[in-house]
């Protein structure tokens, strides 16, 4: 069902049939693009939990700001533009 | 970056909430900044040479803008993961605040006697956009909850992980920038009574309050959840600020009551027959020699297709409705239509005081006023933001 407030001149066919934006022409797509995001979510989970047992045994502090830089600059390559 | 909240009811977050809010920060830089900037050449490199060769002419407006970029892979990966990391902000908290809920009931009692007060209006027929869709995707919208704490934390938190840093350490630098941007621009404006229409949790009511502690600061908003936890926000700030559930097209204040009635980003979550009404009620309830000051998205008017459109595409795809139509209005009209002289209004672009300083901002309002609307950084949540801003006196 789509959701009466729309800006007036949004095309329908802009959502699916559950009033959900889509982009690709594939709606699987915009599905597998969420279930990536989650996925590298639950890992960088993990590898906090690991640099803060790091951080424990060595006495030292990382600075964890960059280090998710790094990781979702790193696992996100592939989809930026050359 | 996320920020940390500078309050008692900051969240008392697991180490693996932690972890989720700073994974969504990184991400949303990542698209904000990287994957809106490779949207950018692909839109001159790709869709806007593709419009112009079906339409003999470039795209000349956000609609054509969009039109233009549907479909592209750079269009396509920016905005699926903007929607899908908009749902993460919110997820990143949802559960520190359900599991603190009876914490943040006691930290809020422990502040209740202090200055300032609270009043809930549960007659108020709240609008529709206020609780019928999900806003920015926020499940449960500015009504979760009803009356308890629980709406305000949300936001609070939520726009802890959302704003990147780029909101400040107390989520004020929109009114920071704007009340000293006031104060320096007109030094011998001295107001003594300042209304905040669309409050939310107030966390851009306060600086008014830092700005001229003389004055009495009554904030209002429609939903009842965000005004309790605001008012309790203030209180742990020794700011003492009148909350009143109240719609800011519906005033019940005294005609020719306030010296200043602001907002901050709240007209584009109007109708345009609300935004209209609001800003009469603005007229009505200023005093001769007062204030009406917004601080909003910059108008489609003064920025190019693609601009445009990038600040547009909330209203398509993050549940924002009446953003595009705000976005397509003449802000000098707006004040006009309601009774302020055309030559009583005057608009300007701010800079960001936590990113460029306190002299920046008072540079811009000693008179180098020169800061281009159309600058990609005004208006857009980014590196090196600029918040957009419009007045006009009554006389």
């Amino acid at each position: 069902m789509s959701d009466p407030l729309r800006p007036e001149d949004a095309p329908p066919n802009l959502y699916d049939d559950q009033g959900n934006p889509r982009f690709f022409a594939d709606p699987g797509m915009d599905r597998f693009v969420a279930v990536v995001m989650n996925l590298a979510q639950e890992v960088w989970v993990q590898e906090e939990r690991l640099l803060a047992l790091e951080e424990a045994k060595s006495g030292t502090s990382i600075d964890k700001d960059a280090r998710a830089k790094e990781f979702i600059d790193r696992v996100f390559a592939p989809i930026r533009e050359a | 970056m996320s920020v940390e909240l500078q309050h008692p009811m900051k969240a008392e977050a697991t180490p693996e909430e932690v972890a989720r809010g700073r994974f969504v920060s990184a991400m949303r830089s990542l698209i904000l900044n990287d994957l809106a900037g490779d949207m950018r050449a692909a839109y001159d490199r790709r869709a806007a040479p593709a419009f112009r060769k079906e339409h003999g002419r470039d795209p000349a407006t956000s609609r054509e803008a969009h039109q233009a970029l549907r479909g592209d892979p750079a269009f396509n990966i920016y905005s699926a993961m903007r929607v899908q990391a908009q749902k993460m902000v919110w997820a990143s908290v949802a559960e520190s605040v359900e599991r603190e809920a009876d914490r943040l009931s006691a930290e809020a009692a422990k502040v209740a006697d202090q200055d300032g007060s609270l009043t809930l209006d549960p007659g108020l027929d709240v609008p529709k956009n206020v609780h019928a869709i999900d806003v920015h995707l926020m499940p449960g919208s500015y009504t979760r909850g009803a009356d308890s704490l629980e709406a305000g934390a949300v936001y609070d938190r939520g726009l802890a992980v959302f704003s990147m840093g780029l909101m400040g350490a107390n989520l004020d630098d929109i009114g920071l920038s704007m009340s000293q941007y006031v104060k320096q621009r007109f030094p011998d404006f001295a107001p003594r009574r300042i209304l905040d229409t669309g409050c939310m949790i107030g966390h851009n009511t306060l600086p008014w309050k830092q700005a001229y502690p003389e004055a009495d600061v009554v904030a209002i908003d429609a939903a009842p959840g965000p005004l309790t936890y605001g008012s309790a926000r203030a209180k742990m700030q020794g700011q003492a600020v009148e909350f009143r559930q109240m719609c800011a097209d519906d005033l019940a204040f005294e005609d020719a009551s306030f010296d200043i009635v602001w907002s901050s980003m709240f007209l584009h979550e109007l109708s345009k027959k609300q935004r209209a009404k609001c800003f009469e009620e603005a007229y009505r309830v200023l005093k001769p020699g007062g204030l009406v000051i917004h601080m909003e998205l910059p108008p489609n008017a003064q920025m190019g297709a693609f601009d445009g459109f990038y600040l547009d595409w909330d209203s398509y795809y993050n549940n924002e409705p009446y953003y595009k139509g705000y976005r397509d209005e003449v802000p000098r009209d707006l004040c006009a239509r309601a009774g302020f002289a055309e030559d009583d209004f005057f608009e300007f672009v701010v800079p960001s005081i936590g990113i460029y300083g306190e002299q920046a901002v008072a540079d811009a309002a000693s008179g180098d006023r020169a800061e281009g609307v159309g600058q990609e950084t005004t208006g857009r949540l980014a590196e090196g933001v600029m918040w957009y801003g419009f007045g006009a006196w009554k006389r």
